[in-house]
This record gives structure tokens, sequence and C-alpha cells, in this order.
């Protein structure tokens, strides 16, 4: 139902029970509103009389799942990935970051599981020519549609995200103050990189926790970790450490990130960085 | 004899018990609804605290005024105890009263004194509560206590009025003299109404009591019965000892911590039951004292209401549905703002380990509902896939030792006489990697055999354990014994107090069992062997100790004889076992401390107060969050281990007298 397609890990799952497989798209539902899809999926496993919902555990996923469950009553085991139907599902469930497996069983005439993505690989299945496609039209109530898309926004900071920016321009303490951040937002936009930052800083709120990098913030591997005025607590190498370069600048010659930076420039950041940023204009100037 | 009397007085006592059995029944299931725990070892152990803390009100005592006043109305009871019978003896024949004890003038007088002790006691609370008011009483129900208070006053009061009229119309069986107080009193009586006032008087008191033995099970005010019982079995040994989840165990009794009543312990249902709201808990808990959400005294208060509220249901049929402790009776919050720190476990007079019920409650958030605090979960897959919480690479573990001729001991080889642990954070943060290269060369220094397991160690779990993520830490803890039982490992030296406290106190559930010292610990022994050689120099030193060294775990005076063998030592305020937390305890030291203000700043400040130039710490955490405080608050001091400090003080001495062959 992801996507407009039943996924075919879905389908293999689904086929286990040996009843017909129904699949409901998401799509039918535009913009996105997950009391909508919800509302139609309860409609349409009353009409089947379905024997189990499935859906994959994507946060979509989830989400439809758990307002079908509280709409319902009916029993929700997410993240399964393995279910025998029978008087009582036998299910098998990821659980705890994947590292414990849960065997539960499950007491519904119509269980409702979800399938975590990415854990099997995709297997050639029956030819999709089994799956029918059946237009199935229903009046929504109005209220299932309060929560709904509204509007698609770009993440606040130039819209490249800290974990997929090829390049992260991070500041720290040396940065001095909210307004600091000005010259390394400058660089970061320059090199089309994303502005990163170190606990202390979100601690003062000069910068979102979004903004975090380090144990408790996001964990990143850009090509090129421009680290300013960074001491290199371990908590914030444990978020960096996978950089594949690390350029650090600080005034503290004696400061651990030294230990781990490929390049290190020793001195005041708010004078190395903005003649980094002179330099690289003069150079596209020309 | 008096046959209406004593009628009467056995009319009296039949529904006063009636009354107090049906709560007492009610109380017993309750806490027989309890999950099994193993409190009852140790004997002595237990008869000891029951000596100390209860006979002795040694916890009461810590503070000196309500201390006093408690251990007046306590040890007043306690003599009073026998007059209960002598009065209702009285009731039935005025002219009998106990043989013996009844009859005995020093008896007379010690009620006399404790009588009036009692009185002072209650007076003094009053003036605690009502002028004094200290903080710890918020959230408490004050009106209640007050109640309790007049209550006290009132047997008190008819008790003197009762000694009083006897005296007067002559019926003492002991000599007048040995009662002063009483005796002033019966002065002023003595008209034609005493007969009436002295019926008066013992009716009352003795009415007083029974409807107080009756009110008190259905108060908060049942720690009469049940401090008692709850410090007896009160943990004595491994202070800082969890108990274990059975993951072999049937697997409908496994016990995923608390998720409802049901879950609880009976210790833990004899806890919630025993708080009388006394505060000493909140006032030392580094998250109340910093403006978090959790109280520990408002923890087990809501527990206590949960217990009351639910219990019942869930004796009444086992298919009960029962409100989840958490979010029901406590946020999320309160679960998580808990540093592990044990300060109000140190601090609470009738024995309640409130850590237990933090961890029951974690372990049923992390293990069943996989909800804890989001920035944690990489600690956890860190220990879990990378064994150590930084996800940092194995195989740089021995890296800080690089060019110090450590030994790294390999499968195989001779165990060495001690076995350095060097932890995580020793192992891997810049600035705790310090204190590991100072230990390293005070063992060199000293001529100690010792040796570095290098990638073979794998962090003890503690964190995860901390956290309610029993299954991480067994799994570390079941690696870590195999590979100490491998290498026949006897002696093991920690840097870390968390390492110190998992692989001492907590291994030994999992088969491990090696004397573990602290640094700290071995480093003052060699000092005094002679084997180190030091002069102290000018640093002004504080020393913070830390909650897992100190307060779990009784190391207190080693690491004063390194701050004395390295420089001037000034204390803190809070210090030794009333220490106040650095932060990272509990897990915390890998969550972020969105709530109140951050605990590391207040202790930073606090040791800045002293005047001292030199912070001096024996953890590798507390060397972390005290001088990330440092650059916070700007305070000028230098967080410092104290093994670090000794290096320079041997260093020190031999430049003073380098023509010395090292002792």
């Amino acid at each position: 139902m992801e996507q407009g397609e039943a996924s075919k890990e879905m389908l293999t799952l689904a086929r286990k029970f040996g009843a017909d497989t129904h699949a409901v798209s998401m799509e039918a539902v535009q913009p996105y509103a997950p009391d909508a899809v919800a509302a139609l999926l309860a409609l349409v496993a009353q009409d089947l009389n379905a024997s189990a919902v499935l859906a994959a555990g994507t946060d979509r996923g989830n989400d439809v799942m758990a307002r079908l469950a509280a709409r319902t009553g009916l029993p929700f085991a997410a993240n399964c990935v393995a279910a025998e139907p029978g008087e009582a599902v036998s299910l098998t469930r990821l659980r705890w970051g994947d590292s414990l497996w849960e065997m539960a069983r499950l007491h519904s005439a119509r269980p409702i599981i979800t399938v975590p993505p990415h854990t099997f690989p995709i297997e050639a299945g029956p030819p999709p020519a089994e799956v029918d496609l059946k237009p199935f039209l229903a009046q929504l109530d109005a209220k299932d549609h309060l929560v709904r898309v509204s509007e698609h926004m770009a993440a606040a900071g130039g819209g490249i995200s800290l974990t997929e920016a090829k390049v992260v321009v991070s500041g720290g303490r040396g940065v001095g103050s909210k307004e600091g951040f000005a010259i390394i937002e400058e660089l970061a936009a320059l090199l089309g990189g994303a502005v990163g930052c170190s606990r202390v800083v979100t601690s003062a709120g000069w910068r979102p926790h979004t903004d975090q990098v380090g144990q408790t913030g996001t964990k990143i591997a850009p090509d090129l970790y421009i680290a300013c005025g960074i001491s290199g607590a371990t908590q914030h190498m444990a978020g960096c450490r996978n950089a594949k370069r690390i350029l650090a600048i600080n005034s503290d010659a004696e400061a651990p990130i030294m230990l781990n930076a490929d390049y290190a420039v020793i001195g005041d950041l708010k004078e190395i960085v903005p003649a980094i940023s002179a330099e690289i204009r003069n150079r596209r100037a020309s | 004899m008096n046959a209406a009397s004593a009628i009467a007085l056995g009319v009296v006592l039949v529904v006063a018990f009636a009354l107090f059995s049906r709560r007492a029944v009610l109380l017993y299931r309750l806490i027989r609804l309890g999950k099994p725990a193993k409190r009852f070892d140790d004997l002595p152990g237990r008869v000891r605290a029951e000596a100390v803390v209860v006979i002795g009100q040694s916890k009461l005592l810590q503070r000196w005024l309500p201390g006093l006043m408690h251990a007046a109305i306590f040890w007043g009871f306690m003599v009073l105890l026998p007059t209960i019978l002598i009065a209702m003896i009285g009731i039935v024949d005025e002219h009998a009263t106990l043989p013996w004890l009844g009859e005995q003038g020093w008896y007379a007088l010690m009620v006399d004194v404790f009588a009036f002790l009692v009185l002072v006691g209650v007076i003094t609370a009053f003036v605690i509560r009502k002028i004094q008011r200290p903080p710890r009483f918020v959230g408490s129900h004050l009106g209640e206590a007050d109640v309790i208070l007049l209550w006290i006053a009132g047997i008190v009061i008819t008790l003197f009025l009762w000694h009083a009229s006897r005296i007067a119309l002559g019926l003492n069986e002991y000599p007048a003299a040995w009662a002063p107080i009483s005796g002033l009193l019966a002065r002023m009586l003595g008209g034609a109404l005493t007969p009436t006032v002295e019926r008066a008087a013992v009716w009352a008191h003795v009415l007083l009591i029974l409807s107080f033995l009756v009110y008190l099970p259905y108060s908060k005010h049942l720690h009469i019965f049940l401090a008692a019982v709850n410090v007896f079995f009160g943990r004595t040994k491994s202070r800082g000892r969890l108990e274990p989840v059975d993951f072999e165990a049937p697997a409908d009794e496994v016990r995923f911590g608390s998720a409802t009543v049901a879950d609880m312990s009976w210790k833990q249902m004899v806890d919630t039951l025993s708080c009388t709201e006394c505060g000493r808990c909140q006032d030392v808990c580094p998250a109340y004292n910093t403006g978090k959400e959790l109280s520990p005294k408002l923890l087990i208060m809501a527990l206590r209401d949960q217990v009351l509220a639910d219990g019942p249901r869930a004796l009444a049929s086992k298919a009960a549905k029962l409100s989840p402790l958490v979010p029901d009776a406590i946020t999320d919050n309160v679960v998580w703002d808990c540093v592990t720190c044990g300060a109000c476990v140190r601090e609470c007079p009738v024995g309640i380990e409130h850590i237990d019920h933090i961890v029951d409650l974690r372990r049923n958030l992390v293990m069943v509902e996989s909800r804890f605090p989001e920035e944690a979960g990489s600690m956890l897959r860190d220990i879990d896939r990378a064994s150590n919480p930084w996800g940092r690479a194995q195989g740089d573990r021995a890296q800080w030792a690089h060019g110090l001729d450590v030994r790294v001991l390999e499968p195989g080889e001779t165990p060495p006489d001690v076995l350095f642990w060097v932890g995580c954070a020793p192992s891997f943060d810049e600035r705790a990697k310090k204190s590991a290269i100072s230990t390293a060369k005070l063992l060199k220094e000293a001529g100690v055999d010792f040796a570095i397991l290098g990638p073979r160690e794998a962090c003890t779990g503690d964190p995860a354990r901390r956290m309610g993520d029993e299954y991480t830490f067994q799994k570390q803890a079941k690696q870590n014994v195999a590979t100490l039982n491998e290498a026949k490992v006897t002696k093991i030296i920690t840097t870390c107090p968390h390492c110190f406290n998992t692989i001492g106190s907590e291994y030994a559930d999992f088969g491990g069992r090696y004397e573990v010292v602290h640094h700290t610990e071995f480093l003052a022994a060699l000092i005094r062997e002679g084997r180190l050689k030091t002069l102290a120099g000018e640093r002004k030193i504080t020393y913070h100790d830390s909650c897992y060294l100190a307060r779990h775990n009784d190391v207190i005076d080693e690491p004063r004889e390194l701050v004395a063998a390295s420089g001037q030592a000034v204390e803190m305020p809070r210090n030794r076992q009333r220490t106040f937390c650095c932060g990272a305890g509990g897990a915390r030291m890998f969550m972020e401390e969105k709530r109140g203000r951050p605990i590391n700043e207040e202790r930073v400040r606090e040791a800045a107060g002293t005047g001292a130039d030199t912070l001096a710490v024996a953890c590798p955490f507390c060397t972390v969050m005290l001088d990330d405080g440092v650059r916070e608050t700007g305070a000028k001091l230098q967080v410092i281990d104290l093994a670090t400090l000794l290096s320079e003080a041997v260093e020190r001495r031999k430049s003073q007298n380098p023509g010395q062959p090292k002792g």
C-alpha cells in the first residue's frame, strides 16, 4: 500500500495466509491523510471480511496501522518478520533495535501486522498478474481529513540535510554566539554543504538540536568535515568519526580534535573562516 | 474492679482491633501480591541495620534538630509502650497496675521524662513545620501530619493528666517523688472533681491510643509499623548492585521491570507503604535540586497511591486491567531524570530503595515499550555492536598506552598480579585518557606487575543496565566474565567507579568473582607501603566524591589520602557519602539534559565556592562532566584526576631529591 503498489515482501508474507490478498493504495487519499487511509482500510477490511491487514512498517505504514487499530480495536503487531496463520497468529517480531526477536501469539480474527522495511531481500514471487486492482469508493468523514499533509517545506538551513551533505561546516563554543554562526553559514553555502554544531552550541540555544553532530545528535559521514572552534569531546567525535576528511580550525593546538583531524589550522576562526570564504569567492570570480 | 468499665473496654478493644485488622489484612495481602525478592540472607547485617537505623535513629540524626525531635518521640514511645497496658488495667480497676513495673519508681521517672520529651518533640515538629518550613515538605500531605502530631500530643497530655490525678488522689503505686512533672501537675488538682478527671483522663488516653492505632494503617503514618520491616529487608551489602533479570526463567515469569503495580516486588510494595513523606530524599536529589520533574518523594507517593488504587483490583482478579505506572502515575520525564546517584536511598530513614523502582520502570519502558530518550539509542547500539558506548574501533582500545610499555595480556599468557581494567572513557576520551596514562605510569614507578586486556576489554554494560536495557548489559557481563575467567584474573584495578561497581558488585551474579579495587585505593596503599614517594605541592584541591565510589561503595578515605599527598585539601559542603552527583550517572552521560539547570554546573559552582584552584576527581565521567561545567561557568578551576595529581607529586619529590634512588 506504500507508493501505490504493494511491496513484494509484503505480498510474499501476506500470501502465507493462503486467503485472497488485497492491497490498498495510499495514493487513493490525496493529500496524504493518515486517518482517511485508516478509515478507508477499516471499510475495505470489513467489506472483504479480511483475515489480516498487512502493511510495510515504514513511518507512514505504522502511522496508518496504529490509527486503524485504535479505530477498530483490532490488535496491532509492528515490525514482524514472520507470521503463521492459525487459531492464534504466531508472530516473530523485531524488538529492541533489531537485537531481539520476540515470538508472540496474537489472538484475533483480524490481526494488523506491519513488516519492517529493508529486512527481506526482494524475491520473485508469483507473477504480479494475480494482483487484482479494484477501485473501492467510499464516502469518508470530513474529520478524517483533519490530519493531512498541508505543505512540503525544505528543512531550515539551506535545504541540504546534515546526513546527506558532502561537506559539513560545524561550529562549537569557539564561535562565541548565535550571530557568530553567520560566517559558518556563509562558508557552508559556498561549499554547498550543511551547517552543524556541537552540544555546547545547542545547550546555549545558538542552534537547534537538529543541527547537533554527536553521540546524542546526528551521526554524519560527509566527504569533508570542517570543525570550527570545536574541542572534539568524545561525545562529538562519535558523530563525525565517519567523515572522510576532517579539517579542524581551532585556537588551541592541544584540543583533542587535533588528534583526529586530517588537516588543522591553528588560529582564530573568526579570521580564518571568512578568509577561506573570500578565497573561494576570488577563485570562482577569476 | 468495675464490671461496666471492663465490658466497655472490651467492646472498644474488639471494635478497634476489627477496624485495624480489616485494613492491616488488606495491606498484608497487597505486600504478598508482590513478586519475589531475595531479602532473607545476611541476618547479622539485617539485625545491625535494625539496631543502627531504627533503634539508633542514625539516618534521622544526620540532621540534628529534626533528628533529635524524632528520636525524642520514637524513644519516648518505646519507653511509654507498657503504659498502654497500665492504663487499660487502670480503667478496669483504679487500684490495680501492672505487677512490678507499675510500682517501680525508676520507671515512673522514665515515663515522666520521656513523656515530656515527646511533648517537646511534638512542639519542635510544629516549629519545624510551621515556622522553619523546609522545602523538603513541598508536595507532602501537611494537614495530615498536623493531625497526627496533635494526636500524639493528646496521648501524652492525657497520660500526664491521668498520672497527676492519681497522685492527687493518692492512687500512685510508686513514690510520688519519682514523678516530678506529674507531681507538679498534681498540686494543681485536688478538688472534688479530681476522681472525675482521673476517669476522664484514662479513658481519653486509651481511646486516643486505640483510635490512633486504627487510623494509622489508613494514613501516611504507616511507617510506625513498616519502617522497622522495610529497614530489616533493605540491602545490607553491595548497595550499588541491581537485581538481575532472569531471562532463563519460564516465559511468563520473566519480569521485564514494572509495567503495573502487579509487577512490583514485595519489597517495593513495603517501600511505597513505608513512606512518611518527610522529603529528605527530595532535599538531596540532584535532579530535583536543579529544577527537573523528578522528586524521589513524589515518585514513591505516586507509586503508593497506585498500589492502593490498583492493588485491591489485582487481588480481586488476576485478569483485572491495571493502569500502566508510566504515564498514569509517573511521567516519562520523571523516570529519565534520575542519575541513580543513590542520595535519596542513603538519606531515607525508612529504608526505601528508590533506584530499584526507577530501574524497574526503565526496564519496562526500554525492553517492552522501546520508549526512551531517543538520543540514548546510539549508545545502546554502540555497546551492543562495538563494545563501547561511542562506537569506536575496539582495535584502538590500547592506543592511549602507546609508548608507555604497558603489557597487553594475550590469550593463554600468564596472568599478571593485577589486571588494569581501563574502561571505555579512559580508553577513548581524550580528557579521561590522562587518568589511565597517569595510573599506568604510577604502577610502573612502584614496580607493580600489571597488564591490560586491550581490544579484549569490552564495556561492562553499566550505562545499558542503568538505562533499563538489561539484555545488553547481561550480554556484556557474560562476555567479560568469560574473558576474565579464561585469563585467570584474580585482582582487578579500575579507574572508573562505574566499572568498579559493576565488576565488583554485579559480575558475581554472572560467575565473575574477583578482588576489585579502585585506583585510588590501590595508589593509597602504594603510598602507605612506601612504594610511591610523594611531595605535596601548592595546589589547593577540593575533591569531588563520585557517587558510585563514595555512596554506593564506601570508598572515601583513600582518595583523600591522595589529595593530602598531592596538595592542600579543602572540602566542599556536600562531601563523602553525601556528595552531589556530576550529572552523568544512570546513563545520563548519554542523554541530553533538557529540563532544569545543568547538574554539572551546579556542582562546579559549589567547588569554586571553596576557593580551590583544582577540582580533583576519581571518575572519568565526572572528569568530562565537571570539565564541561568549568568551561560553561568560566570557573577558575582545573579538573584533574587524582592519579594525575599524584603523578605530579611523585615527580615533585623526585626533582627535590634527584640523587635518591627510587624506593
